[in-house]
């Protein structure tokens, strides 16, 4: 039931951890001083005046030995010695302040993480709809729409990675011609969203979706191409 | 389940029976049925706290048989779930309770079916004080920040020790027991609670182990009363840091309360204070405490009597 004061080791004593930095150090000693001090009220009656001395004693010892820093190396080998404390290999290194800014942050604009683009690659490779479609050699907007639906990419995904307008994607993947911007901006849009689905080759197929927009338009006589 | 819970605290006026009927009616108010007995035996005046003034019955009355059930003992008050075994009007003699009718109280309390009691002891260290405390896990000290109120505490915590130590033995070897302590220890070791569980250890380790699962089971909460506001707030977890360092026992800080010149006026005017003054901290306090308190929960009754 009552534990023997001077068989307390001085971390113990103190009621710190065996990592604790000087300034914790300290403040424990400060705190067990109000205990323990001969005018305290806390322990007013609690010790008699031998118990007291021998405690401030044992306290000032722990205090002095623990401050100082070589005091503290060869105190904590010699309770590493007798198996009171883990050896420091063993001991999980000291936590060190985490920086609020990552410098090394890639500044990127991409939306989709790094190992999503790798895994959507790997997606293109292997889908037989979307070698398909792009072994023909007139791309529409509606065989866009299909390779996006293929991989599971959300339009609006698209357009807050690209940051193209919602309709002109929209007008891509329809054929609206009537809708899409002149054509140096298309080829522009194309490009980033094939890059965005990571199809390849994005020159190859851009040129194809194009030429496929420039026939329909005559067909239409809209005039814009 | 019934939750008892004995308030004491070694010395006088440092508002047991203040804090046990501020509590009762803060209990009463949650919707519990609680019952609050008056043990300060030979000094009761915890009926003049909830404005019961004339009781009818009283203690006595169960202990001279003139009633022979302890629910009858009941008054009500003028609080709606509040009711009150008083000691008013007791006999002169009461305070020296001989065993066998102190038994019969403890048997007949467990007994009682209500949500809350609580006891009201009296000062000091006597068996009687004593045997009420350890009638429950729960217990609640109450200190003031004085060394006198302090060293009270102290007293009562080791008395405790030593009262249920000396429940396991009988006289002689009980006797056996003191003896030994004091061949192995020397002079006035016999009053220290410490000494003498280091030699039950050794004669009698299977007594050892039922008193060390008692002592960590028990459940004691330490309340520091009358906190001026130049006092040091950290005291009360201080003392039960230092009980549980040096004593092993594990005492938990419950909060402290404001000091208020008004609970001494409202005493005098007999109303209750927390109606009185419900806004001042010391109200504040009591209301905490009180909700802390019903969140607690522990078995009752350890005394195994023979």
């Amino acid at each position: 039931m009552k534990k023997d004061f001077a068989k307390l080791n001085y971390y113990e004593m103190l009621d710190i951890k065996p990592d604790a930095a000087f300034f914790e150090i300290r403040h424990a000693y400060n705190a067990a001083l109000q205990i323990y001090e001969a005018d305290s009220l806390v322990s007013y009656s609690f010790f008699s005046r031998e118990e007291r001395k021998e405690i401030l004693n044992l306290l000032e010892k722990a205090y002095s030995t623990l401050i100082n820093g070589k005091g503290r190396k060869n105190y904590d080998n010699q309770l590493m010695q007798t198996g009171v404390l883990a050896s420091p290999g063993n001991k999980a290194a000291a936590r060190k302040p985490a920086c609020i800014y990552d410098v090394k942050r890639q500044s990127g604009t991409t939306v989709l993480p790094k190992n999503n683009k790798a895994a959507l690659r790997a997606n293109v490779a292997q889908n037989k709809r979307i070698n398909e479609i792009l072994s023909k050699d007139e791309i529409s907007g509606a065989d866009l729409k299909a390779i996006r639906n293929e991989l599971g990419v959300a339009i609006e995904k698209i357009a807050s990675e690209t940051r193209i307008r919602m309709d002109y994607l929209i007008g891509m993947e329809e054929n609206k011609i009537d809708r899409l911007p002149a054509v140096a901006f298309l080829k522009g849009f194309v490009k980033s969203y094939l890059k965005c689905l990571c199809v390849e080759p994005v020159e190859g197929i851009c040129a194809r979706y194009i030429e496929g927009l420039a026939r329909m338009g005559k067909n239409n006589e809209t005039g814009v191409f | 389940m019934v939750h008892i819970w004995p308030i004491g605290g070694g010395k006088g006026g440092s508002g047991k029976s203040f804090l046990t009927s501020s509590l009762g009616r803060l209990l009463a108010g949650l919707g519990k049925k609680t019952l609050l007995v008056d043990l300060d035996l030979g000094s009761a005046n915890l009926h003049t706290l909830v404005d019961v003034p004339y009781p009818e019955k009283s203690f006595s009355d169960f202990i001279r048989k003139k009633i022979p059930l302890l629910e009858d003992v009941v008054s009500e008050t003028p609080v709606p779930n509040l009711y009150i075994i008083s000691g008013a009007h007791d006999n002169l003699d009461i305070a020296n309770l001989p065993y066998e009718q102190k038994v019969k109280i403890l048997k007949a309390i467990a007994r009682l079916d209500y949500d809350w009691i609580l006891l009201d002891l009296g000062a000091g260290t006597s068996f009687n004080t004593l045997d009420f405390f350890l009638i429950s896990q729960n217990s609640m000290f109450i200190t003031t920040p004085e060394p006198t109120s302090i060293e009270n505490v102290y007293r009562l915590v080791r008395a405790i020790y030593f009262r249920r130590i000396r429940h396991y033995f009988n006289a002689t070897d009980f006797k056996a027991l003191e003896e030994e302590v004091l061949r192995q220890f020397g002079e006035g070791s016999f009053n220290n609670p410490d000494c003498i569980m280091e030699v039950i250890k050794e004669a009698h380790p299977e007594k050892n182990l039922l008193l060390e699962n008692d002592f960590n089971s028990f459940k004691f909460k330490l309340v520091l009363n009358q906190l001026r506001k130049h006092d040091n707030i950290a005291l009360g977890s201080q003392i039960c840091k230092i009980i549980e360092k040096h004593l092993g026992l594990q005492v938990d800080f419950a909060g402290n309360i404001a000091f208020d010149d008004r609970v001494h006026d409202a005493i005098c005017q007999r109303v209750s204070f927390l109606d009185r003054y419900p806004y001042t901290r010391t109200a504040y306090d009591l209301r905490e405490l009180s909700k802390r308190i019903a969140q607690f929960t522990g078995q009752q009754l350890l005394i195994r009597y023979t």
